[in-house]
Parts: structure tokens; sequence; C-alpha cells
């Protein structure tokens, strides 16, 4: 994971997680059809300035086959009074609620993805360390998405390794479940004798140390990054309350 | 949490993504998105195999936007239930590995189709989805056709899970088992 | 002073009927000395390692009786692991294994035992390129520890430890991954970590290598002491053959060749030299 450049490097992770966060929640809380597409329009938006355009374009990529099924199930599929759309007729509240579904699933899209495209492993686990929080859970999300890509490469090895012993998984579904045993249980063993070099590494290193551990470059918590979290719980309150009372 | 829970829960959410790549390579329609969930569960109790169930969902997440987070209450619940028949003895052997995973499938296949109806108004998967609509085509209601579509697809999926982790808890040198408090217990060694 | 005491040690991986991995194991171990443990596969060296650095049974199962102490605190207690929390350096044949998953950067890898030990930050500043440079490795301070090759891996591990200044060393075949000149630095740095005062115990396999750098020789046979003395006496010596899978390729030459005699000529007869210089001043 390479940080991105400009706004959402330069942010504290915290106030990064806080702002998927408080788009999860307004998407659903926020009036459809109109509020959800507000929002996911305003995400991009944001997400432009703050230099992870990118994510913005993967989330495109993620949601399209979804918005095409919402269209089908609820616009085209969907009961109720219907509206002429050129060649097709869709169901008017149908069409509603896969706008509002889809631009719901796209500002959530965006917004994580724009997380992931600025997570700093080494920033996110300072920032935890600075804060005094425990270290073993931002430790078990830094060590997975390292691990992710090892056990992948590992998996493709064994996979060629036992082609080149001779076994086929291609034909019919029954000869392919027979494939998965000798694909997944080497992966597996191999995991776990690995468990307990990996465990007397991490006590040898001070892991279970009972003292708080030190940060080595703390990310800066900025005015505008204390502001930001501050803010957006009051507006996840005040859209909740409009929504419910307005 | 112990230097050998932080040194297995990453191992075995890493095992979870890694064989989606594998059953992909098979050209298999199923996920087994859970051997590491399940296999944490009977091997280390219920703390350690719901931090693998919720990190791995919220990881994939990460990977493919958070919009699939609150499938995480279903890695959730078949990380208790693992538990419990690792308790049952549920791995002792194949025909017990895959009772528990047929129960297993229609509990996590339910909880999916409720998810996916409440919060996804039932489109999530392109796969799932596309049998759910084939089935509204058929009369069915969108609730009706989400449940039946999700349990479907979890009962295959769980049951060859509960299998292969049964397979691969049977296989463990005794030496290894021993090294885990719920091992010992879910093979009744 | 004594940095390590093991008294009538027994270890087992498996129920009482298999055989123990150590078998009624004492022995003390000075500070300010390498202690080289040496023993064919499945003699116990490992293990030993392993009791002393209080991680068997614990995360290897089976059973383990006896005492060990290690610099004055009990490793198989919870408060003596924590009295020895970065005290002791435990150091393995696989590098990849030992790494902690989450840096970025060799610099952070190093970092990671004295930051998670609370070190102030000013002293891990100073610690980290110090281990690096004594390990040869600091223009690697900046690379990704998952991009390096085996041998600048264990490189990094060792310089791990090392920014700890640990009162003992327990290292298991930690040139396994090194080249010549990594073999060579790493020699160097257990020298000046037991000038330093630290307590060195390696097993190693490499008899050649260690004949030169360790003071004192414990030849481990099916989990026994078998013999314990001064390595240049013990590895010229007959009796290593019966208990160890050999001495150093000269010495083994000279062992050979004498096999080969029907009356073994003195200059094939023991103590067998060890190196090559001491081969050719005896044969030429």
């Amino acid at each position: 994971m390479t940080p991105a450049r400009g706004l959402a490097q330069q942010a504290h992770p915290f106030t990064l997680f806080a702002i998927t966060g408080a788009v999860a929640l307004l998407a659903f809380i926020l009036p459809p059809p109109g509020g959800p597409v507000a929002l996911y329009a305003a995400v991009v938006v944001l997400a432009l300035a703050a230099g992870v355009g990118r994510a913005a374009a993967r989330a495109l990529l993620v949601c399209l086959p979804l918005w095409i099924l919402l269209f089908l199930l609820l616009a085209v599929f969907g009961t109720g009074p219907r509206s002429d759309l050129g060649v097709i007729t869709v169901s008017r509240s149908g069409l509603d609620a896969a706008l509002a579904q889809g631009a719901r699933l796209g500002a959530v899209a965006t917004a994580s993805l724009a997380l992931f495209a600025s997570f700093d492993p080494s920033r996110f686990l300072d920032a935890v360390a600075a804060r005094g929080w425990s270290f073993h859970a931002a430790y078990l999300l830094v060590a997975t998405l390292q691990a992710a890509p090892r056990f992948r490469q590992r998996a493709a090895m064994i996979l060629e390794a036992q082609r080149a012993r001779g076994l086929r998984f291609g034909g019919n579904p029954v000869r392919r479940l027979r494939g998965l045993a000798p694909l997944t249980t080497p992966l597996v063993l191999g995991m776990l004798s690995e468990v307990d070099d990996r465990a007397m590494a991490l006590e040898t290193r001070g892991l279970d140390a009972r003292v708080a551990r030190t940060p080595l470059e703390p990310p800066a918590d900025r005015i505008a990054d204390r502001l930001i979290r501050r803010g957006l719980p009051l507006l996840v309150v005040a859209a909740l309350a409009w929504r419910l009372f307005g | 949490m112990s230097p050998r829970l932080l040194a297995l829960v990453p191992s075995a959410v890493a095992i979870n993504l890694a064989i989606g790549f594998v059953v992909n390579q098979l050209g298999l329609p199923v996920y087994l998105d859970t051997v590491g969930t399940v296999l944490t569960s009977a091997l280390a109790g219920p703390v350690a195999g719901v931090a693998v169930g919720l990190l791995s969902q919220s990881v994939r997440s990460l990977y493919e936007g958070f919009i699939w987070l609150p499938f995480g209450a279903v890695q959730v619940l078949i990380a208790l239930l693992a538990v419990l028949a690792a308790a049952r003895g549920g791995f002792r052997s194949l025909p017990r590995s895959i009772v528990w995973g047929l129960l297993v499938g229609l509990a996590a296949g339910l909880l999916s189709a409720a998810i996916s109806f409440f919060v996804f108004k039932g489109v999530t998967a392109t796969g799932v989805t596309a049998v759910t609509i084939l089935l509204t085509r058929l009369g069915l209601t969108t609730g009706q056709a989400v449940t039946v579509s999700s349990i479907g697809t979890d009962l295959v999926d769980k049951t060859l899970v509960f299998a292969l982790v049964g397979g691969i808890l049977r296989a463990l040198p005794a030496r290894v088992a021993g090294r885990y408090d719920w091992a010992l217990r879910a093979l009744a060694r | 002073m004594t940095a390590l005491r093991l008294d009538g040690v027994t270890l087992r991986y498996g129920d009482s009927d298999t055989a123990p991995a150590l078998a009624d194991v004492s022995l003390a171990i000075d500070a300010g000395r390498i202690t080289w443990l040496f023993g064919s596969l499945g003699a116990g060296c490992s293990s030993l390692l392993l009791v002393s650095a209080g991680l068997a049974p614990r995360h290897t199962g089976g059973t383990c009786a006896g005492a060990v102490r290690a610099l004055g605190a009990d490793p198989h207690d919870a408060a003596g692991r924590q009295a020895l929390a970065g005290k002791i350096g435990y150091v393995t044949p696989t590098p990849g294994v030992q790494l902690s998953g989450v840096a970025a950067t060799v610099s952070e890898e190093v970092a990671f035992a004295p930051a998670n030990l609370g070190w102030p930050i000013e002293r891990i500043r100073e610690a980290v390129p110090d281990a690096l440079a004594r390990l040869g490795i600091g223009h690697l301070s900046g690379r990704n520890p998952a991009a390096l090759s085996g041998g600048e891996l264990q490189r990094v591990v060792i310089a791990a430890m090392l920014v700890l200044a640990p009162g003992l060393w327990l290292l298991d075949e930690p040139a396994s991954a090194l080249d010549r000149a990594g073999r060579s630095t790493l020699a160097g740095v257990l020298r000046a970590e037991a000038d330093r005062g630290a307590a060195v115990v390696i097993a190693s396999e490499d008899a050649a290598a260690m004949a030169a750098v360790a003071d004192r020789l414990i030849v481990l046979d099916q989990g026994r002491v078998a013999l314990d003395g001064a390595p240049r006496d013990l590895l010229a010596d007959d009796v290593l053959w019966r208990h160890a899978a050999g001495s150093t390729p000269i010495a083994n030459l000279a062992r050979s060749a004498a096999a080969l005699c029907d009356v073994v000529p003195r200059s094939l007869a023991p103590p067998y030299p060890l190196t090559v210089d001491e081969g050719v001043a005896r044969w030429s």
C-alpha cells in the first residue's frame, strides 16, 4: 500500500477513519434518494481534492455491477406504479430505491477505498501508541495486511507444486472439489507450524511487555484534524435529528 | 492477547483470503472464506475465532470498500457456532463435520439473508444476486428470493468448510494439537 | 558470574513414554564467554536453547522438570519473564518467521523491540543505527524487510536483538543463511558481546567456524551432556566422534585417513589438526 500524496497523506490516521465512519452512517441517515446521491457526489469531490481520485475510480468499478443488479432487481423487476424510461418501463419507487442504494454503496465504497489508498501502517501504529490505546488490536490489523499477500503467494506456489506432481484440477465439479484438500491442507498445516516460531519471536521482542509502547514517529494531530473528528459526530447527530424530527 | 494468538490470528485471516484465491483457480462456485475462522475457533476458542472473523471482514472491506462490513456479523455467528461444534465433537469424523456444516450453513444463510435484504435491498455478490433475480421472476417476493439464494449458497459453502477443517484437524500431529487448549476437546483426544 | 543455570532439566515433547529431548541436564554458563553447543541431529541443542529462554515447553508443548535460572530470574515463571523482557536475545535459523510482521522498513524492524519495551525515543534513535552499522547493514535501513535476501534478513534479525544489548544470547544456527562475510561479521559481533559481559550460547554444526571463536564446547548426545571442555581439546580428540557428527573438515579428513591404515602413523593420530594451516604443518 503506497500512501497517496496530498491532503489524505497529511491527515491524521484517525481522521480518515472518522470520515469513513461518518460517511457510512450518513449514507443511511440522509433522506433517500437525494441525500445519498448528494453525499456520494460530495465524497467523490473530497476524494479528488485530497489526492485519492483513483480510489473514486476504483469504487466506480466495484459498484458498477451492483448498480446494474440494483436497477434490474428493484426498478425493472420491481412492483408498483411504473414510468417510461425510453424502451423499458420501471417501477418509480423501485428506481428511487435503486438510486438511493446505489448512491449509498458508491459513497461508502469511495470513502473506504480512499482510506485504504491513504493508509500508512507505520503512521497508524504510531498514532495508536501515541494515544496509549491497545497496541495489540492495531498490530493484528497491520500484521494481517502484511500477511495476506504472503499467503496468497504461498497458495500459488502450492498450486504449482501440486500441478508438477501430476494433480489435475480441471474437469467436472467433483474432480475440482477433490483438488481442495491437496491445495488447502499444506497451506494450513504450514501456517500452524509457523505460528509457533512467530509466537516465540514476538515474545522475545517484547510484544507482551506490560509497558506503554513508544511511538517512533507519531503523526501530527493538527487543529484541523481535531476539529474534523469532533465535528463529524455532531454532524451525524444533527442529520439524525433532522431525519427524525424535521 | 498472548503472543500465540497474535501470531495465529493474522495468519488465519490470511488463510481466509488465500483460500479465496485457491477456489478461484479451481473454478468452484463457492467462497470458502471462513476456513481460517472455523479452524481458529476450534483450536483457540471464541475470542480468537471472533477476532479472525471480524478482522477478515474488515480487511476484505479495506480491499473492496466497506460496503460488505455488515456481513462481519455472519463471521461472528460462524465463529461462535464453530466453537459449539468443537465442544460437541463436531470435527471427530467426516459425517459429523458435514452435519454441523449444514446446520451452520442454515444459520449463516438466514442471517446473511436478513443483512442482504434489510441493508443491501437484496443486492450483494453478483452470483447470488443473479439467482435472487431469477427467483423473483419465478414469482417469489424479493425477501423470499434473497432467503432461498443465501441459504442455498451457505449450505454448500459451510458444509465444505466444515468438512475441510475437520480433515485438517484430524490430520494434525498430537504435538501440534496439544498446544491449543480447545483442539483436544474438538478431537476428543 | 553465572548467567544461565540448568539443574536436572528433563524436557519431553510427547507423553512419558517418548524419549526425552533433554535428560537430566545440569550446567552453568558464565557471562563474558562464548559457549558452543554441538551434537548430531536430535542431540538436544535447540531444545536446550528453548528451555533456557523459557520458550519450551510453553510454546512447543510437552513437559519440563528441573530448574532454570537465566540472569537471576526464572524464564518459566510469568514474573520472571517480565523481568527478563528484552534481556535475552534469541535467534533461530529461519529469519523470515522472526520478523515483526508490521515494519515497513529495516529501521522500524530493528526498533520494534525497543519500542515495545517503552524505551525513550532518543535512546531508540541512537541504538538502531548503531546495531545496523555493527552488522554491516546500515545501507539497508530504509528498505522493506520483505524485499531482502535470506542473508540480509538474518543480519536484520540479529540486529533486532543486538539493539537490546541482551545479557544472554541464545542463538540456534545463526549463520545458516549468512555468506562468508556475514559469518565473519557475526563472529566479530558475538565476540564483542561476550567482551561486553554478555553470555553467548550458540548451537552450531559449523565446527570450523566455532573452533575459532568459542571459549567452551558442550557436546550433547541424546539429550545428555556428553562432553564439556575447551573446544580445541575436544575437537582434536577421538572421543568426540562417539557423541557427535564429527569435527572440523581437516580433523574429519585426518580421522578418515587414519581409518584406512592398518597401522596408524603418528601424523594421523590424535590430537588431530583442526585447520588447514595445522594440517599443512603436520603433514608437509
